[in-house]
């Protein structure tokens, strides 16, 4: 599945500050932007980016839930990162940027703002999650790293996607 | 897993299945042998195979199972029990393959509860203690097992053989299979004939290499769709050939993947014969099952789908339908009930029809049910016909089983088998005659894949309607006749003569600007007809933009909830739309579930509720009277003294002569000096004046006259505004005012016959043409006009109120015709609006005219004119009142 990641990751296997990572247990994750806020997402995870042409609402159905897509012959179900996260929406959603994501055989198109570089995260790079965050943020990411003087909250798509507890 | 070991899964299978029913087949036919040979060779062929494989249990107990069958081809009289004992092993070597399937194993496990129960059961065993025969057998088992070695190596070489080639298995167990017509066990995978004819060509295919064939072509669809969008717009005729070509060949294809998903319904007939017996036994009924129609193909999906309800209504059969042995000798039946299952392909669809030759339902219990349960009402009841009230066991929590049994008879599953039928697009009904069994037809769409669908457009979005569910789509706005009207806060059309729920698909998908009656007739609004079961509705659209043929795609996990959508497709230019649910729309409409006979109700309320003006006045003791305002030309303030006296009867001057004068109830006693009212009636060129106390209102109302019988001139009572009043009967003053009406000379008043329910008819409109000189007959029922004509001989003229319903089921065109040919006489048919003129083809150049139910007139007009040539029923308009 991490085959069809569209970025090469060999630009990414330095961190910021330009040191070279030399670690067994780093996984690739994308960082992605909503609403100014920086999230990672599982390489592994993700299937594909593309851009959101046309959406198709469903009428009384989950808030969260954008629409159905067209992705390549296959319909999948756009998320929302925003509506998800209680952002503000955005005006002007036309040509959504989303990440194909397959989670529990069901395709999901998570749609956010901007998606930026590829970063490999290790588990000595964790750090406890603070109690007081915004439960409505802190609920889908079940981790946080700290890459040089970023905080990065790694998204849980199990969580992300579970449209039956939220 | 291992091919070998999936090859063996697949063929043993079908061998434990054919032995299972030829098991059953043998229980009844106990002196079959054939049978038995095909059983044992089955036994010895999974035996062998198994231990092959080493699946040592399989083997095992195969190997016991064996025996008492080999026992019992030697001869060994078989006991009651032995047919039960070998099912049981055959359960077990089922389960056991289930779990090797799974796991690709042998759960470990030393069956000793199985080994020891055949053991037990040897025929031979109790052949022996039944004998009293203390010589002892030299072993009971291993003579006939050593037999059974013996015959071995012939079949084994066999299963040896076909390894490498698994289509070759195909013909080796024919011969078995043959002696019984039992095709529908073979031909689990090849498709193309259930019997599968010797030297024809199959192949195992798994299901998922089919499935993801039938995806790839779905996809293919889907792009030739688009591509012939594309090719639209471009007017390239380099392109256009090999577009057309493409076109056909991805739906020649796609036909053909279909046809490889089909499977013959035969395999759903597979357990039945297992089924039958266990019931038979569990509730000691002698049942014969009888199945048809095997080779019928069905789509795989709807295979599945349909298992459950099919063994539902079996059960349902054999434990409602059918009576114990000793009620159907009784009864004057065989003792054996028959339950046959057959299955056909009928016009694009299957259907199962499930018949018993039991009691039948029992309608008056049922009724009972309904009033206990309050699904309907006595007066409901009444009016609804036996096959009506059969459909209610489908309602949810409806069951009449006096006693909940192991069987059937919690209330659940009838209108799960409903709804699981409604859920593919099929349906169910029942047809039953006491003491004669009833018949469960199932109708099946043959695939759930692809479904023609009507693509509405509803605000800014599109969404698929499917077309099973549509009947028709019907246009709004000023040039249609059909109008969208607000009844109690609800939305309903009244089409034709039904009177349907409509909802807005705008308010129940919450999207757009839902539609009020005042927008409700705009012109390009559409109203789609939709049934679903027993219930029509109407939803509104905006426009219907297409009608395609659609993949139909689940809904994901997520968003399996909404039960307005089914699930979803891409379109030609590919977009996604979403599949509306048409039973899942009626529900979240809180549309009720509308039977026919709740229609019809609402319909004649409908028609009663027309209201009507009338003059109520003081005249008299008792209630005040009315009378309706149509019937009264003027009302006049007359002085008593201008009252005179002619000829004994009391007349009034008029300018176009005088005018008779009746008192209502009095005796013609009045205040010489006072002035009183008088209320004018004009009838078919006779007027008179009827003189009454005091007028007290002219009011419009729906009044509800309950008829009265016993008194000549009041016709009923109803109340109006918390009192009683009495309707008053005109043509009785009329004949007091004319008690030898001049214009009717005795014997040629002309035969006129009133088809029609409508009191209004009969209370106004009869005695009207009764006082214009016609020997009016009125009527409800075409039965009363046949008594009629058999003893009257000769009708002038028919007069057929519209709104009138024939029994049996017949249109009103059907029975216009029929009079107009029958008796060959002038036709008049009463509306309540002229443009619904029923123009029935059978009626071409004959005489007949229509007119409105209120313009009396043009009533008697009509009749007068039509039976001109007959004799004068009345004479000239010499004195209508302005």
């Amino acid at each position: 599945m991490s085959s069809n990641g569209l970025v090469a990751e060999k630009e990414f296997t330095e961190d910021p500050n330009g040191e070279p990572f030399i670690l067994s247990n780093a996984e690739s994750y994308f960082t992605v932007f909503v609403g100014g806020d920086i999230f990672g997402l599982s390489v592994q995870e993700t299937q594909t980016i593309f851009r959101i042409t046309s959406v198709t609402a469903i009428p009384n159905g989950p808030p969260d839930i954008v629409g159905l897509v067209n992705l390549r012959g296959k319909v999948v179900t756009a998320v929302s990162l925003r509506q998800r996260m209680r952002m503000p929406e955005q005006e002007g959603d036309k040509n959504a940027l989303a990440i194909g994501i397959e989670c529990k055989g069901e395709h999901f198109a998570l749609i956010v703002d901007e998606v930026g570089d590829v970063i490999s995260l290790s588990d000595n790079m964790l750090v406890p999650v603070p109690q007081h965050l915004d439960v409505n943020r802190s609920r889908y990411s079940s981790r946080l790293y700290r890459v040089g003087d970023l905080l990065i909250p790694v998204l849980d798509t199990d969580k992300l996607f579970d449209f039956v507890k939220s | 897993m291992d091919e070998l070991l999936s090859d063996f899964l697949t063929e043993t299978t079908e061998h434990i299945e054919g032995a299972e029913n030829q098991l059953i087949d043998f229980e009844r036919d106990p002196t079959n042998e054939e049978l038995l040979a095909s059983i044992f060779r089955l036994l010895h062929t999974i035996k062998g195979t198994a231990s092959f494989l080493g699946l040592d249990r399989l083997s095992v107990i195969a190997h016991g199972a064996e025996t008492v069958i080999s026992e019992v081809r030697d001869g060994v009289p078989p006991t009651d029990k032995t047919v039960s004992v070998v099912l049981a092993a055959i359960d077990r070597i089922k389960q056991i393959l289930g779990e090797v399937a799974e796991h690709g194993s042998e759960p470990p496990n030393d069956d000793e509860d199985i080994k020891s129960l055949l053991r037990a059961n040897l025929p031979s065993l109790a052949a022996a203690a039944q004998a009293e025969d203390a010589a002892p057998e030299p072993s009971a088992e291993a003579a006939p097992a050593a037999e059974a070695e013996a015959a071995a190596p012939a079949p084994e070489a066999k299963a040896e053989e076909r390894k490498p080639e698994p289509a070759a298995a195909k013909p080796v167990e024919k011969p078995a299979a043959k002696p019984k017509p039992a095709p529908a066990r073979q031909g689990k995978s090849d498709g193309e004939s259930g019997g599968g004819a010797k030297g024809q060509e199959s192949i195992r295919v798994t299901v998922e290499t089919i499935e993801q064939i039938m995806q790839l072509v779905s996809e293919l669809v889907l792009t030739r769709n688009q591509l012939l969008e594309l090719t639209r717009q471009k007017e390239e005729d380099g392109l256009k050939g090999p577009m057309q070509r493409l076109s056909a060949l991805t739906t020649d294809l796609q036909d053909a993947v279909m046809r490889a998903r089909m499977q013959p319904v035969g395999r759903l007939y597979a357990n039945l014969p297992r089924l039958i017996r266990e019931l038979a036994s569990e509730l000691g009924k002698k049942i014969n099952l009888v199945t048809a129609g095997a080779d019928t193909e069905l789509d795989r999906q709807l295979i599945e789908v349909m298992r459950d309800p099919l063994t539902h209504l079996i059960r349902n059969c054999a434990d409602h339908g059918l009576e114990t042995p000793d009620e159907r000798l009784e009864a004057g039946k065989s003792e054996v009930g028959e339950i046959r299952v057959s299955a056909a392909h009928e016009a694009g669809q299957i259907t199962i029809a499930i018949e018993d030759d039991g009691r039948g339902l029992n309608i008056e219990k049922l009724k009972g049910k309904a009033l206990q349960k309050g699904l309907m009402t006595e007066g409901e009841l009444e009016q609804a016909s036996e096959q009506e009230i059969c459909q209610l066991i489908f309602e949810p929590g409806f069951s009449t089983a006096a006693e909940v049994t192991n069987v059937s008879g919690r209330g659940v599953g009838m209108d799960v088998v409903r709804s699981n039928l409604e859920a593919i697009g099929g349906s169910v009904s029942l047809k039953s005659k006491w003491g004669a069994g009833c018949t469960f037809s199932l109708r099946i769409p043959l695939t759930l894949a692809i479904a023609p669908a009507l693509i509405v457009v509803v605000g800014d979005q599109r969404y698929a309607l499917p077309q099973h569910a549509v009947v028709e789509a019907v246009g709004l706005g000023s040039q249609s006749r059909h109008r969208i009207e607000r009844l109690q806060n609800a939305l309903v059309l009244k089409l034709r003569e039904e009177v349907i729920p409509v909802v807005d698909l705008k308010r129940i998908l919450n999207v757009g600007e839902p539609v009020d009656e005042a927008t409700a007739d705009r012109e390009d609004q559409l109203v789609v007809i939709m049934r679903v079961g027993v219930q029509t509705f109407g939803v509104i659209v905006d426009a219907v933009a297409d009608v395609q043929e659609i993949v139909v795609k689940p809904m994901s996990s997520t968003l399996a909830h909404l039960k307005t959508f089914t699930g979803h497709t891409i379109l030609g230019d590919g977009s996604v739309v979403l599949i509306i649910d048409p039973a899942g729309a009626a529900q979240l409409l809180g549309i009720e579930k509308i039977d026919d006979k709740k229609r019809e109700a609402a319909r004649i309320a409908d028609r009663r509720s027309e209201k009507r003006r009338y003059v109520a006045f003081l005249a008299g003791p008792g209630a005040p009277k009315v009378i309706p305002l149509s019937l009264i030309s003027r009302i006049e303030m007359v002085s008593a003294s201008s009252i005179e006296v002619v000829n004994g009867r009391y007349v009034l001057q008029r300018d176009d002569g005088l005018m008779p004068i009746v008192q209502v109830g009095g005796s013609m006693g009045w205040e010489a000096e006072q002035s009183y009212p008088i209320l004018i009636v004009a009838s078919a060129g006779k007027t008179m004046g009827l003189l009454v106390d005091e007028i007290a209102d002219i009011f419009e109302e729906d009044l509800r006259f309950k008829l009265e019988d016993n008194s000549s001139e009041v016709i009923g009572t109803a109340v109006y505004n918390d009192k009683a009043v009495e309707l008053l009967d005109t043509a009785y003053y009329m004949q007091m005012a004319y008690p030898e009406p001049r214009n009717r000379p005795a014997g040629t008043s002309l035969p006129v016959v009133v088809l029609s329910e409508d009191r209004y008819v009969s209370s106004v409109l009869c005695p009207m043409l009764t006082s214009a000189g016609f020997n009016v007959f009125a009527v409800e029922t075409m039965q009363q006009v046949e008594d009629l004509i058999e003893s009257e001989k000769r009708v002038a003229a028919f007069v057929v109120d519209e709104a009138w319903q024939p029994e049996d089921g017949k249109s009103l065109e059907d029975e216009l015709v029929h009079l107009k040919k029958t008796h060959a006489t002038a036709l008049v048919v009463l509306s309540s609006e002229l443009d619904q003129l029923v123009a029935p083809a059978g009626l071409d150049g004959a005489v007949i005219a229509q007119v409105l139910k209120h313009d009396r007139l043009a009533l008697l007009d009509e009749l007068r004119s039509m039976t001109a040539g007959l004799g004068h029923a009345a004479d000239n308009d010499e004195g209508v009142a302005a």
